[in-house]
């Protein structure tokens, strides 16, 4: 632990701190819980949010300090994609993985008698997914969602349709849904699929609704998901400050990076003030025990939350690059490598990680890149840093 | 697009301006695809606290003919009124060959609607609370002048000297008590 008096003062004491109803709140809720925004001598009030709209527009008219965003949307608002470009910035991630993709029953059974059994991994789930769209039994129109535009949601949802020799832009209709609205959906037959992030996978295995088909993890190891992003003028403005709130957030990531303290962290976001869900449909993903399909025995997935283990915390240029490019490419355009380079060494910033890191006597990567599909296990970057598996699926050309 | 039919109604009486013409007043996003490619709207005036915001602008990305968010964060003068109309819980989108000034007019009107039912919604919390504790201050009477044997005007002077002396509401000190007074009783006959 840090001596906190020998830190700067905070330019401002009490924040305000966004976020949405989904499992990987967990950090910004238990360094509540935990008392550790005390700790660095700051009040945080946390605002949930309806939309990763919302939340934006807030942040950026100052209605927030700080909040919690999928990995890619400080990317797509400082790139000014969808219309509005503001600089956002981020200096931690929070977490790791954490998304599914769930499918109908009448799918998840059309998928199983051609193969597809997640328990083999995201890869025969996505041949059986192909299998099924080239044959004669599917329906004429495929319908999915995910809950951004610009999220891992929609990317890995990309990625694992591609996998199975689908064409995600002609193919299949490919929409935005409210999470909250997605098992619904996909109990009216509205949707045949989607992709989002715990607990919308678990409440429609839970309702025997839909089966899940593959995770995050499976689709490409311990990728970035969601980050603490702030404004850049407003970081310009408060840099002791966000100093302080990265600190209690590490600190809250390592603390839920012990398998014992995620039971706990299930009944604390349970609870009405946080994400007002019951706790069955929170304890799995969190526990590593995933159910995948109702009255199935669950699947031991220990990484498919991560918090704090794995340098989670480091906003790899890396993965930026990746995301940026993606979300040019749903943009239908090509993000120049220079021009990408530069917008991600501005959004993604790996100085402020490793500021913070050495406040905690924490290891950093000196390196801002780390490979995909070098590692199929965790390996060891430099003496003391361990990354995680660094697998993802890749679609044939 | 407001789930609230009154407030959404009152934005559309305010914006029967010459030169505007309401197209359609919906609840939620579905629909909204249809009627976005059907009447293709310059302005899109939607509650802040709709679940459909990031369905909205989905649709902005996949077609360039559909409106975008109103951008007046990144002026240097206007950064404050987005601001503004995010605090009274309304945000808009707009197609790009629309005058600013034109799509200010429009979020200025429902800015001011929302105001107001924010208002009237805070005014009737109050008289909820008021009315709350009318009932309470009844209640207490009751029990003190039962227990104590007084009548319902001497409780009633009692409850305010407690008020005033600790410097309490009404409601307040006859909440405490109730409580008091319900433990101390003995089981009713």
């Amino acid at each position: 632990m840090t001596d906190t008096l020998r830190l700067p003062v905070a330019e401002k004491a009490e924040l305000r701190l966004g976020y949405l109803r989904l499992n990987d709140s967990a950090p910004l809720v238990m360094a509540r819980e935990l008392g550790l925004y005390e700790r660095y001598g700051l009040a945080v009030s946390l605002e949930r949010e309806i939309s990763w709209a919302n939340l934006r527009d807030k942040l950026v008219a100052g209605e927030l300090d700080a909040a919690q965003m999928l990995a890619p949307l400080p990317l797509a608002t400082s790139m000014g994609a969808g219309g509005m470009r503001v600089e956002v910035i981020s200096g931690l991630a929070l977490s790791l993985n954490g998304n599914a993709i769930t499918v109908s029953r009448e799918l998840a059974t059309e998928l199983a008698q051609r193969g597809g059994l997640v328990a083999d991994g995201a890869q025969a789930t996505a041949r059986a997914m192909g299998d099924y769209f080239h044959s004669a039994a599917r329906k004429p129109e495929l319908t999915f969602a995910a809950a951004h535009s610009f999220s891992c949601h929609i990317f890995l949802l990309r990625l694992w349709l591609q996998c199975g020799g689908i064409d995600p832009e002609r193919d299949v209709r490919i929409i935005v849904l409210p999470p909250e609205q997605m098992v619904d959906s996909l109990a009216r037959g509205i949707i045949d699929g989607y992709c989002v992030g715990e607990p919308w996978n678990s409440m429609a295995v839970h309702q025997g609704v839909g089966a899940i088909q593959a995770t995050g993890y499976q689709l490409w190891n311990n990728s970035l998901e969601k980050v603490l992003a702030v404004t850049g003028p407003w970081h310009r403005q408060h840099t002791a400050t966000h100093l302080r709130l990265r600190l209690a957030l590490m600190e809250a990531c390592r603390w839920l990076s012990d398998p014992a303290h995620r039971l706990q962290a299930a009944e604390v976001l349970a609870r009405p003030e946080y994400l007002n869900l019951p706790v069955e449909i929170l304890r799995p993903a969190l526990a590593g025990e995933l159910v995948t399909s109702r009255g199935q025995a669950p699947m031991a997935m220990p990484d498919f939350h991560v918090f704090g283990r794995y340098q989670a915390g480091f906003p790899w240029r890396s993965d930026g690059e990746w995301l940026a490019d993606q979300t040019s490419a749903l943009l239908g355009k090509t993000l120049d490598t220079e021009r990408c380079k530069s917008l991600v060494q501005q959004t993604y910033r790996t100085d402020l990680y490793r500021e913070a890191a050495r406040h905690l006597g924490m290891p950093a990567p000196a390196t801002d890149y780390r490979p995909v599909n070098a590692h199929e296990g965790s390996w060891e970057l430099s003496p003391g840093i361990l990354l995680g598996a660094d697998q993802r699926l890749v679609p044939p050309q | 697009m407001d789930d609230n039919a009154e407030r959404a109604s009152a934005v559309a009486a305010g914006l029967a301006l010459p030169g505007l013409e309401i197209i359609s007043v919906i609840p939620t996003a579905s629909g909204l695809l249809y009627q976005m490619a059907q009447q293709e709207p310059d302005v899109v005036v939607i509650a802040l606290d709709s679940p459909d915001r990031d369905v909205l602008e989905s649709l902005s990305i996949a077609s360039s003919h559909n409106p975008r968010p109103v951008v007046m964060f990144s002026g240097s003068g206007d950064s404050g009124f987005i601001g503004d109309a995010i605090r009274a819980g309304v945000t808009a989108y707009q197609a790009e060959d629309i005058q600013p000034e034109r799509v200010k007019a429009v979020i200025d009107v429902a800015m001011a609607q929302f105001s107001a039912f924010s208002d009237l919604r805070q005014e009737l919390d109050r008289t909820r609370a008021q009315l709350a504790d009318r009932k309470l201050v009844e209640k207490a009477k009751g029990l003190i002048s039962a227990i104590h044997g007084v009548d319902e005007e001497e409780a009633f002077r009692t409850l305010r000297k407690l008020a005033m002396d600790q410097n309490q509401t009404l409601g307040e000190v006859a909440r405490n008590v109730i409580a008091v007074l319900e433990k101390s009783r003995p089981e009713r006959k």
